[in-house]
């Protein structure tokens, strides 16, 4: 890991437009994310870590109402492109993405070579033999061999599958790679497995993550650094070292609180009450209806995000304004 | 001697048949192939495997939802291996089952009160009051309340945590004997398991209902079960009370299904775990022996015959060659 920033997200924002209203679905998002590191986006289902990922690489559905904010890639406002530029020179050749369950979204007929190469036929416009060869590489990188470019997806395993998705997502050499469930589905020798792949990937290729999953123990397994997300924001940033052995905010805290381990022995805890909708989230603060420490404040005004110390953001009242 | 073992399953096969046999040797897939265990009443075991391991078709046969091969199963002191219509019935009151997935567990144009009303209708409940009366004490039980806001709600308008809770409702409203709960969370938040997880536990704990916990996580075992039993490919290869099979495991399999499980530590980005090779045998066609040889590091030429169960120290069972 260097010092270089390699991303750098201030203040995005991605609004749905739906039936029943607007849904807030990343909602003032900001981290930065070095070369060679890995930041894990963990929340519970719903609280806009795969939006905010979309967002990142601008995958977007049509129903967007405000997409809005600063995604700087190297230095430079990527969200200034326009989608053609976005389309040839970002997205899956500076940024691609581990889809979930994406280890059954290969297409059932045709070659494993072919579908891994093709991003290198559409990005950056090879021919198919010479990107079927460069699909043999990437295919080693993952551990699977090169005889496996003429089979299709129904001869291999699930993990196998998996393999060839975070082939095809590294296939062009990108600078980060956003994983989104990546083992979810899988069983857990083989989400081991791709744990170490993916760790290995990236000393080797010195890649950045963003590693979007609900499951707090498996984010340890990558991450250097951690976001909590809740109902569209991100209410804690820190370092590994700092959110597994001491997070702040007291929805992070629970969060840990609830996560069941192995090998010691601990007092599980759940969050009682369910997250709040997206459309119309509690006024000030939109944890406070469930915070144990919830006061007046809370209720009326949202809080700012308070720096305790370098790269440690929380965003609570208890922390400001003593 | 006397037992008083809610269930005894005596070497239970279930077997499915793929291809039938004329001229060509019919096929099967093994799904269970030779278990036995016993359950104590009250007790909670976790039936830990992964997917294709035989966990989920192990709790059906159990059930009696499907139709064991072969072997012999004692619930309450009678056999039900094979039960005629009426024992059936008699046996579905006994149990109850929660399934992983409440969208589909529920039907969705009944109400809440229609669905616990159901069970209740089957087995005979005539009155209307009575009926009432249980299934507000149920809603109650899960915390389902304001009972009355819930009752005329439909599937649709709960939430996935709400929806497990009225399947639990649901399987305890009889008061059975025996619960499987097969994934009962694994489709909840992480927040919300826990929470489906200590409200299975009290009842089943409340009422000294039998539990079997049939997970694929391992963290959740160790608060949620008396007893963890180890399935790999149709066998179950290790049991024990769930400290002593979590501190001390023993069989090769288990020992690298519990490497294979993080907690939450930040030293873990730091390390590689220790990954057995391959992958779970094919069922239709699985090795000779020791399902588990061709990936194990300890593999000798006596685990081409199958292993017996051995005793290593009490209540700690392993089938495995290099424990006898």
């Amino acid at each position: 890991m260097s010092d270089q920033l390699v991303l750098s997200v201030k203040n995005l924002k991605l609004y749905y437009r739906t039936r029943k209203g607007i849904v807030k679905a990343v909602d003032n998002v900001s981290f930065d994310l070095k070369r060679g590191e890995t930041i894990a986006i963990v929340g519970e289902s719903g609280c806009g870590k795969s939006s905010m990922a979309k967002a990142v690489i601008r995958l977007l559905p049509r129903n967007v109402h405000l997409y809005e904010g600063e995604v700087y890639l190297d230095g430079e406002d990527i969200m200034k492109y326009d989608e053609e530029k976005f389309r040839k020179e970002i997205r899956w050749s500076k940024i691609s993405m581990v889809f979930q369950g994406a280890q059954n979204s290969l297409n059932p007929v045709l070659k494993i070579g072919y579908q891994v190469a093709e991003p290198l036929i559409l990005h950056e416009g090879l021919d198919k033999e010479e990107a079927i060869e460069r699909s043999k590489k990437a295919l080693k990188l993952v551990g699977i061999h090169e005889a496996f470019t003429e089979r299709y997806p129904f001869e291999l395993s699930g993990g196998m599958k998996q393999r060839v998705v975070i082939a095809m997502a590294l296939i062009t050499e990108p600078e980060i790679v956003i994983l989104d469930e990546p083992t979810s589905a899988l069983d857990v020798i083989t989400q081991a497995n791709i744990m170490n792949m993916l760790k290995e990937l990236k000393s080797r290729m010195n890649l950045s993550y963003i590693f979007i999953t609900h499951d707090i123990a498996l984010a340890s397994e990558l991450a250097d650094k951690v976001a909590v997300m809740y109902a569209g924001e991100i209410v804690e940033i820190a370092s590994a070292e700092v959110f597994y052995h001491k997070p702040r905010h007291p929805y992070a805290q629970k969060l840990m609180a609830s996560v069941p381990t192995l090998r010691t022995d601990k007092k599980l805890e759940f969050i009682p009450g369910t997250p709040p909708s997206l459309i119309d989230p509690p006024k000030g603060c939109r944890f406070n209806p469930r915070c144990p420490f919830a006061t007046e404040k809370c209720r009326s005004e949202s809080p700012p995000v308070i720096g305790l110390e370098e790269g440690h953001y929380v965003k609570c009242w208890l922390f400001g304004e003593k | 001697m006397m037992t008083d073992y809610l269930l005894e399953v005596k070497n239970l096969r279930k077997w499915f048949e793929i291809r039938k046999g004329f001229l060509a040797k019919p096929l099967y897939v093994k799904a269970v192939d030779g278990v036995t265990f016993e359950l104590d009443r009250g007790e909670a075991v976790s039936l830990v495997g992964e997917s294709g391991s035989g966990k989920t078709t192990l709790g059906k046969t159990i059930l009696r939802l499907y139709e064991p091969t072969d072997g012999k199963m004692i619930f309450d002191g009678k056999d039900i291996t094979h039960l005629d219509a009426k024992n059936i019935l008699w046996y579905r009151r006994q149990t109850g089952l929660v399934q992983q997935d409440p969208f589909g567990a529920l039907p969705p144009h009944m109400t809440i009160y229609r669905i616990l009303e159901e069970p209740l209708i089957i087995h005979g409940f005539k009155n209307r009051h009575e009926r009432r009366e249980m299934i507000y004490r149920a809603l109650e039980e899960v915390r389902l309340t304001p009972i009355e806001d819930f009752a005329p709600k439909y599937p649709h308008m709960l939430s996935g945590g709400q929806m497990q809770r009225v399947a639990i409702a649901r399987a305890l409203i009889l008061r059975p004997k025996l619960i499987i709960a097969d994934e009962p969370v694994s489709m909840l938040d992480a927040s919300v398991r826990i929470e489906i997880l200590t409200l299975l536990r009290d009842l089943q704990e409340k009422y000294k209902i039998s539990f079997i916990y049939i997970t694929h996580d391992l963290a959740t075992t160790r608060y949620f079960s008396e007893w963890i039993y180890i399935m790999y490919a149709g066998h179950i290869v290790e049991r024990a009370p769930t400290r002593r099979l979590l501190d001390n495991p023993l069989h090769p399999y288990t020992k690298a299904l519990l490497a294979a499980i993080p907690d939450p530590d930040p030293e873990n980005r730091k390390r590689y775990r220790e990954v057995p090779p391959g992958e779970p045998p094919s069922l239709v066609n699985p090795p000779p022996g020791c399902r588990f040889a061709p990936r194990c590091p300890y593999a000798t030429e006596k685990c081409n015959k199958e292993p017996p169960e051995v005793e290593v120290e009490k209540n700690h069972w392993v089938k495995c060659w290099l424990f006898t």
